[in-house]
């Protein structure tokens, strides 16, 4: 029981260089920046109350607290804002604002605990909110800003590790949160897979048809995609064989570039084939995070932890 | 190491629970007879996860707040078992001389577009006639600030036929189910549902 303690322990906290960190803050600060960017001219129509918007807000945030009467929305803080004298119009351009400024925060590492926090929580807030117009991207978006702001920042490549010389001791942690992240990516595909084997659709190709017709994502010309329709069988027994197989070949060294590769080159094609660009910003985001440091990068052998240990001579 | 544990048994169970749905409503692999095992087990796993309990039971409202605030209160079943076929509204604006012109929801980008795509979806799939009716009648109300002077609105719902491949090789197109109309006037009256099923 001892041994089996120890050997949990450290599957869970393993010694680990903060590159997977950097790489998580800064993609994610670029997708908060790109979702904030891409949403600009609807953010106020997406997300205002009654009689102002495009689906009223209250009614959303009416059914949220059904379920949940504490989870975040963007009523509080439109509420606090009529308290000092703003308009719900002047409240919302100021979170789109502060949304953006914790974005690029995050990417240059600039208060980088502060504006995951705000990122995390200014994100969830309009996730909230608009639930009736929020889909996968924004679940996977919260995840990650969700691990982010409980993950031991700043780390060495943020601008509060060059200026500050803020050094946390808590490295443990380092490969705790990496560990907490490629697990629930494991989970994630595995039952994303197992799902889609369900389906006869995904052996015979049909469904990889149907989801390259279907408006919104009918980017290419079905009389294009008619050309290319041999491709189809092969590319949904893929998918299906990537997303189910990915907790299983992700861990061993010999197959995991292959599997990471192939991922990300899936989600690339759901991006440029479907229009989904901050989908497939995200996973791929999540997935470099979590399983790309020390194998599609040079692997950093000396830790925070390591390096900030006194030497020790005889 | 409590936390992580739970953690990740509210991933895995939530995913489980979906994963049952799926089976209980979708067409799968599986034959039909598995179904009503996959129902009773997709009950078991609800009710260990609370989702049995009064909505206003603190356990149940606890969870659901960590589940909202960690991002896994749904399960992972993307475009799962199979792709479903999208829908569409469209609004017929009547003017007082006569005059009929046709809208669609509007958005500036095309980020927003895949939101509202998203929106009619769930317009299409809520099993709730009331709440179907109240985000058409918020949708047809942003198409009247738009259009002041309309005079009447008719909302018209109908979900997207996608043809399978083989079809679409034979000429076969997309087409269109109509399933609801609404009709709004600027009174404050309830709509007129006209709905086809």
């Amino acid at each position: 029981m001892q041994a089996l303690k120890k050997r949990l322990s450290e599957f869970l906290f393993p010694t680990e260089s903060d590159a997977w960190l950097s790489i998580l803050r800064i993609g994610l600060g670029f997708q908060i920046t790109l979702y904030a960017l891409s949403l600009r001219n609807d953010w106020n129509y997406l997300f205002a109350g009654a009689g102002g918007g495009l689906v009223n807000r209250d009614l959303a945030e009416a059914l949220l607290s059904i379920e949940s009467r504490f989870a975040p929305r963007l009523g509080w803080l439109v509420a606090v804002g009529a308290q000092v004298g703003l308009r719900e119009e002047t409240v919302l351009s100021i979170l789109w604002i502060c949304l953006l400024v914790a974005g690029c925060g995050l990417m240059a590492g600039i208060f980088s605990r502060t504006c995951a926090i705000l990122a995390w929580f200014l994100h969830l807030c309009a996730a909230k909110s608009g639930g009736f117009t929020s889909y996968g991207v924004d679940n996977f978006m919260t995840i990650g800003l969700f691990y982010l702001m409980l993950s031991p920042l700043p780390d060495r490549y943020s601008l509060d590790w060059q200026f500050l010389k803020s050094q946390p001791e808590d490295s443990p942690f380092l490969g705790f949160w990496r560990r907490v992240l490629q697990l629930h990516l494991c989970a994630t595909y595995f039952f994303s897979g197992l799902t889609k084997c369900l389906g006869s659709g995904w052996w015979d190709g049909s469904n990889i048809w149907r989801s390259l017709i279907r408006p919104p994502f009918n980017v290419i010309d079905p009389e294009m995609l008619v050309r290319w329709n041999y491709l189809f069988p092969v590319a949904g027994v893929l998918i299906c064989l990537l997303e189910i197989g990915y907790p299983f070949f992700i861990w061993s060294d010999k197959t995991r570039k292959i599997w990471l590769i192939c991922i990300c080159v899936m989600h690339v094609s759901i991006g440029l084939t479907m229009g989904m660009y901050l989908f497939a910003l995200i996973m791929i985001i999540l997935n470099v995070a979590a399983f790309g440091p020390g194998l599609l990068f040079c692997k950093t052998e000396l830790t925070r932890f390591q390096r900030t240990q006194p030497a020790i001579i005889d | 190491m409590a936390w992580f544990g739970l953690h990740f048994l509210l991933i895995i169970s939530f995913s489980l629970r979906d994963t049952l749905w799926l089976v209980t409503h979708g067409p799968t692999i599986f034959p039909s007879s598995f179904k009503s095992y996959s129902q009773k087990a997709e009950g078991v796993v609800s009710a260990l996860l609370g989702q049995r309990l009064a909505a206003s039971n603190p356990v149940r409202q606890a969870l659901a707040t960590y589940l909202h605030i960690a991002g896994i209160e749904t399960g992972y079943g993307y475009f799962a078992p199979n792709v479903p076929g999208s829908y569409k509204l469209v609004f017929e604006l009547h003017y007082p001389d006569g005059r009929i012109e046709y809208e669609l929801p509007r958005v500036n980008s095309t980020a927003a577009g895949l939101r509202v795509a998203g929106l009619l979806d769930k317009i299409g799939r809520t099993p709730y006639d009331a709440l179907r009716e109240l985000l058409v009648k918020t949708l047809a109300q942003s198409i009247w600030r738009q259009h002041p002077e309309v005079k009447t609105i008719r909302a018209v719902f109908g979900a997207t036929k996608l043809p399978s491949l083989s079809e679409f090789e034979h000429g076969k197109r997309e087409s269109y189910d109509f399933l609801y109309a609404y009709d709004f006037s600027l009174r404050e009256e309830p709509a007129e549902p006209e709905v086809v099923k």
